[in-house]
């Protein structure tokens, strides 16, 4: 019974890591792309020295810190909202819903045009408040934090779902009981509603990390990872040196890389915020 | 007086949203089946009453909040009824014309479907959502059917090796994945762009979970009568794990839908090539780009997925939380 989806998750899931990390290790024709023999580790210390590489790792970690930031505290603040059942917030959850829906590509199509330098919509909005027009993806320094503000448009619905989900398991007698001993609404919310919000919190921050370190098609999209390598990720890297420069190995080494990269940062992140849920 | 267990009963069983207004009951289930997220207004509970003044600014903040959510895909099916040229010429600078098309034209629409061929783009993803859709029903059913219910060797060991594939960068695994699909013959065919993906950790989990609600014994009963493995999970099982299917198929749906990347490495016969290609084609294949059919592809692609997840939304909020691993 379990034999096809064992069988599948071989074939799709597992074996393609080791194909790349087989062609990690060997070194390719740059014109008919088939191997031409073992290397050992010299993709890789190829890749450690190449400075496109350096900027793509900074640039992973600077898209997941950045989503973080942005993500965790908005998607806490749309779930204690809509868990509210205020005025409107069907509205809210809807729309969110609605972002989670749109696919990426016609998100990454349609942001590009909002923050287009010359004729985009951003810009209008900015100059009625009287912001000089802003060169969005086109600008060396604004172009990954713009990326990320689509992504992180596109994404809020998942840790939005996760923290209402979490909220609407806390007792609610809990709150009779803290308003009955005259805690505040802040109180109630930093004393019983965070503490038990820990286990979603772990949750929101192994999703946001997933998420945001494998962001691509919205730079192949939208930036082709530049300006000047300014949003080239370590996946892209990967694309880059697979397609753009023939470059087999070196793309392997990047995608083997990243798989152990994303390991330790998973581990990592378990081993701090388990404990603490532990407790 | 409100822990009054029959009062909590019946506002568990008449109201299909279910809220869990009490503790009593918030204590106990903790299911994410049970999210009050399938709409009805509820009374609002002891939390905000204290801000009850304010309510009118509220609503009208929420409405803000709403909105700014929404605006990207308001905008986009405003623009898809303006002309590449209006579409150039008015967004910028600022005005009501920015927002709203001055001349609506559906020439956008008709230029996609008689010009270019959209419908057939849309044929090939429904062919190739259906294929993923139907396939990973079974293979998830089956596999979380024996994840749930079955004793046997190593079965921890293997559902965490079906699990573990969950935490891979899909992304940065294309490239070898198409060298697997193109060593089984499959590159280019609607099998290549759907069969990889079938076998997922999320829909496994999913199904586990969901035969693991069904009661055990009325699948000890089916063994007592005597009925065949296969009957039993074909006439008991798979009915008793209906909504897990629906939640399964939707978010296969969605994923299959919109998924650009795959289809654009292994699918290299344009007639076979699928709607979000083809729309991303309307953008980046011209020299200037075709503005207007771009918005009305994104357009068309866009608003039954969202359609359908608002009105689905018990089942899609259930998948969504549960595939990130709750």
């Amino acid at each position: 019974m379990i034999l096809p989806a064992i069988v599948g998750i071989a074939l799709f899931q597992y074996y393609p890591v080791i194909v790349a990390a087989v062609h990690s290790l060997q070194s390719f024709d740059p014109f008919t792309n088939e191997a031409v023999g073992f290397t050992g580790l010299d993709n890789y210390s190829r890749m450690f020295t190449n400075e496109g590489f350096q900027s793509a790792l900074r640039n992973t970690v600077l898209y997941v810190m950045s989503s973080m930031l942005i993500e965790i505290p908005l998607s806490l603040a749309l779930a204690v909202f809509i868990d509210q059942h205020l005025p409107g917030t069907r509205f809210v959850r809807v729309s969110v819903i609605a972002t989670l829906a749109a696919s990426e590509t016609v998100a990454a199509i349609v942001w590009a045009q909002m923050y287009n330098p010359d004729q985009g919509l951003f810009n209008g909005l900015l100059s009625v408040l009287g912001v000089p027009p802003q060169d969005f993806l086109n600008s060396g320094s604004e172009a990954l934090i713009s990326v990320v503000l689509m992504s992180s448009w596109k994404n809020i619905g998942i840790p939005t779902l996760i923290f209402l989900t979490g909220l609407q398991a806390i007792p609610r007698d809990y709150y009779e009981a803290a308003a009955i001993d005259g805690a505040s609404g802040f109180r109630q919310f930093r004393s019983i509603t965070l503490p038990l919000l820990r286990g979603s919190g772990t949750v929101v921050v192994f999703m946001a990390t997933l998420q945001s370190a494998r962001i691509f098609v919205p730079i192949v999209l939208m930036t082709q990872g530049g300006p000047d390598g300014a949003t080239r990720n370590l996946v892209f890297y990967s694309y880059e040196q697979t397609f753009q420069f023939n470059s087999r190995g070196v793309g392997s080494a990047a995608a083997i890389f990243m798989l152990l990269f994303l390991g330790v940062i998973i581990a990592v992140q378990f081993k701090l915020l388990g404990r603490r849920y532990d407790s | 007086m409100t822990h009054d267990p029959a009062s909590v009963d019946s506002i568990e069983n008449d109201s299909s949203s279910g809220h869990q207004k009490t503790g009593t009951l918030a204590g106990a289930d903790t299911a994410p089946g049970r999210l009050p997220l399938a709409g009805g207004d509820l009374p609002w509970t002891g939390r905000s009453r204290r801000i009850r003044p304010g309510r009118i600014l509220i609503g009208c903040g929420m409405t803000v909040v709403g909105l700014a959510f929404a605006f990207p895909i308001l905008w986009m099916a405003l623009t898809a009824f303006k002309s590449t040229e209006a579409f150039l010429s008015e967004t910028y600078p600022l005005s009501w014309k920015s927002f709203l098309p001055s001349q609506p034209t559906v020439d956008n629409f008709l230029s996609i479907f008689r010009v270019f061929g959209f419908e057939r783009n849309l044929f090939n993803t429904a062919i190739v959502a259906a294929g993923q859709i139907v396939g990973s029903m079974a293979v998830c059913s089956l596999a979380g059917y024996a994840f749930a219910l079955k004793e046997f060797r190593f079965r921890r060991g293997l559902f965490a090796f079906c699990m573990i594939p969950a935490f891979l960068p899909a992304e940065a695994l294309i490239v070898p994945l198409y060298d697997v699909v193109k060593s089984l013959g499959l590159v280019s065919t609607y099998l290549g762009l759907f069969l990889p993906f079938i076998c997922n950790p999320f829909g496994i989990l999913l199904m586990r979970q969901a035969f693991r609600e069904v009661p055990r014994s009325i699948f000890e009963a089916a063994d007592v009568d005597g009925a065949s493995e296969a009957r039993t999970f074909l006439r008991i099982g798979l009915p008793g794990v209906r909504p897990a299917l629906a939640t399964l198929a939707l978010l296969q749906f969605i994923w299959s839908w919109s998924s650009f990347f795959w289809p654009l490495v292994a699918m290299q016969d344009p007639a076979k090539q699928v709607a979000q290609v083809g729309m991303a084609n309307f953008a980046t294949a011209a020299n200037t780009p075709l503005y207007g059919e771009v918005f009305a592809a994104a357009t068309v692609l866009t608003l039954p997925v969202v359609a359908l997840s608002i009105v689905l939304q018990r089942y899609y909020v259930k998948g969504m939380v549960s595939s990130s691993g709750r």
